[in-house]
């Protein structure tokens, strides 16, 4: 599409309003590479009634085909790094990648370990970077508070 | 003239984008009606509008291993027999806007192409969770749909006809929930099945086989495949509630009727939990048949015995 185009005010309004859908329903696909559990059972936590993420349409979708964002938490372990660029791959664009809990953002506790790759960033782009050990929902929602402004603003 | 009222009633009224809002507003409802017996505060009310925009608008893979074609024209299969059925029901509280001797049939077999789109689309794709999924969707058909059809037959029988709309004018007395109490019950518990709604969910269970038949759509495909089932959710409370209910006399009684199955739905789903399919064909075959059976047989002896 030339720049002419998409200076039309049709197309703008269309590129608005899509970009208004994405930001308002973000479906989740959930991969753990290797993580502890700590920061899975606080993602899960998350979309309890509690904190309930549902409510500002953010929902956990069983495959990666129907998914936009990558949720990933753990290390990534020698086995795991497969598993973690095939779901990568799997996923439609525009795809967006979220790093749970240290071990996703730098290794943790596991970092110089002779099987991990010491944190995500190195095998796929990461959008948001959610630090803690593990971190709490809130941290989490804040996490996916700055995603969403990610997606707003993708074009 | 004709041709343009033709192309109106395909395209806007009762077809077309009206189904396609209806469809929407009523899935937003039913999340909504769960999300708050669950204690949860729920979807906003354009949550299923953004979900289709993003999801047509998204990229769509075709992965390998299938035949391209099929994987492109399945889901608006998929969509398009509901919105053909939208024609043959009142919809709306009005006239149907197309009818003919026989169009109960026609509609019960349009809201059937649904789930065989969704069998076909699961066993196209290569990927064992689909192929899983599409024959835990065919099976599921098999069990429910004979007494679905059953119970839908119980009103035609007693008016005399297989046109809806003339049998809804013969039944308008007394609610026919009322007098066959079962065909009502088994109705709408097979039109859950139909929809794949709670305890009837194993051919998508989340948990088990990631996304059941659909796991490979992505974008425009699953978009078609989740509005047409938003508009099969419609046509069939349409359908039941005027059947059952007494017909649907204007717009209002429409709202009425249909929100008010849709609310009774909306309990049963958030009150049970997912069946085996091995459970699910024994309730239906064991208990749903049978009882189906009953009524019809009562209804034929009752008539007989009257006339
Ligand atoms: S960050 Fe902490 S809680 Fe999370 S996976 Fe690593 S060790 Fe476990």
């Amino acid at each position: 599409m030339t720049l002419e185009e998409r200076s039309s005010p049709i197309l703008k309004a269309f590129e608005k309003a899509v970009a208004w859908a994405r930001m308002n329903s973000v479906w989740a696909v959930h991969y753990n590479s290797g993580s502890c559990n700590g920061c899975d059972i606080e993602l899960l936590t998350t979309i309890t009634p509690r904190y309930d993420v549902e409510r500002i349409g953010i929902k956990l979708a069983g495959s990666p085909r129907h998914a936009d964002v990558l949720v990933c938490t753990g290390p990534v372990t020698g086995q795991g790094k497969d598993a973690l660029l095939r779901t990568y791959e799997q996923m439609p664009a525009p795809k967006f990648v979220v790093a749970i809990g240290t071990c996703a953002l730098s290794g943790g506790v596991f970092e110089g370990s002779y099987n991990t790759y010491d944190g995500i960033d190195g095998l796929v782009p990461v959008d948001v970077y959610i630090p803690g050990c593990p971190p709490r929902p809130e941290a989490i929602i804040n996490g996916f508070a700055q995603l969403l402004e990610k997606v707003e603003n993708y074009a | 003239m004709d041709v343009l009222r033709q192309l109106l009633i395909i395209a806007i009224f009762p077809g077309g984008i009206f189904m396609l809002l209806i469809g929407l507003v009523y899935a937003w409802i039913n999340g909504k009606l769960i999300a708050r017996l669950q204690n949860r505060v729920g979807p906003r009310w354009f949550q299923p509008f953004a979900d289709m925009l993003k999801l047509i608008t998204k990229e769509e893979i075709v992965p390998e291993g299938t035949n391209k074609l099929l994987f492109e024209l399945l889901p608006i299969v998929a969509l398009a027999g509901p919105m053909t059925a939208a024609l043959y029901v009142p919809m709306a509280g009005l006239r149907p806007s197309s009818s003919f001797q026989g169009d109960l049939i026609v509609t019960i077999y349009l809201l059937s192409l649904m789930t065989l789109c969704t069998g076909f689309a699961g066993a196209n794709t290569r990927d064992r969770f689909s192929t899983i999924g599409a024959t835990r969707a065919l099976t599921q058909l098999f069990s429910y749909e004979a007494p679905f059809l059953l119970a839908l037959l119980g009103p035609a029988i007693v008016a005399g006809t297989w046109q809806i709309s003339e049998i809804i004018t013969t039944n308008q007395g007394l609610w026919l929930v009322v007098t066959q109490p079962i065909s009502f019950v088994i109705a709408i518990i097979g039109l859950m099945g139909k929809l794949e709604m709670h305890p009837f969910d194993a051919p998508e269970a989340k948990t088990e086989i990631v996304a059941g038949a659909l796991t490979e759509y992505s974008g425009r495909g699953l978009a078609l495949f989740k509005v047409g089932h938003y508009v099969e959710l419609v046509i069939g409370l349409t359908l039941v509630a005027a059947l059952f209910l007494g017909g649907l006399a204007n717009p209002l009684m429409f709202l009425l009727k249909t929100l008010g199955l849709l609310l009774g739905i909306s309990f049963l789903e958030a009150l049970m939990t997912r069946l085996r399919i091995d459970q699910t064909v024994g309730l239906w075959w064991r208990y749903g048949s049978v009882l189906a059976l009953l009524q019809l047989v009562i209804l034929v002896i009752w008539s007989t015995l009257v006339s």
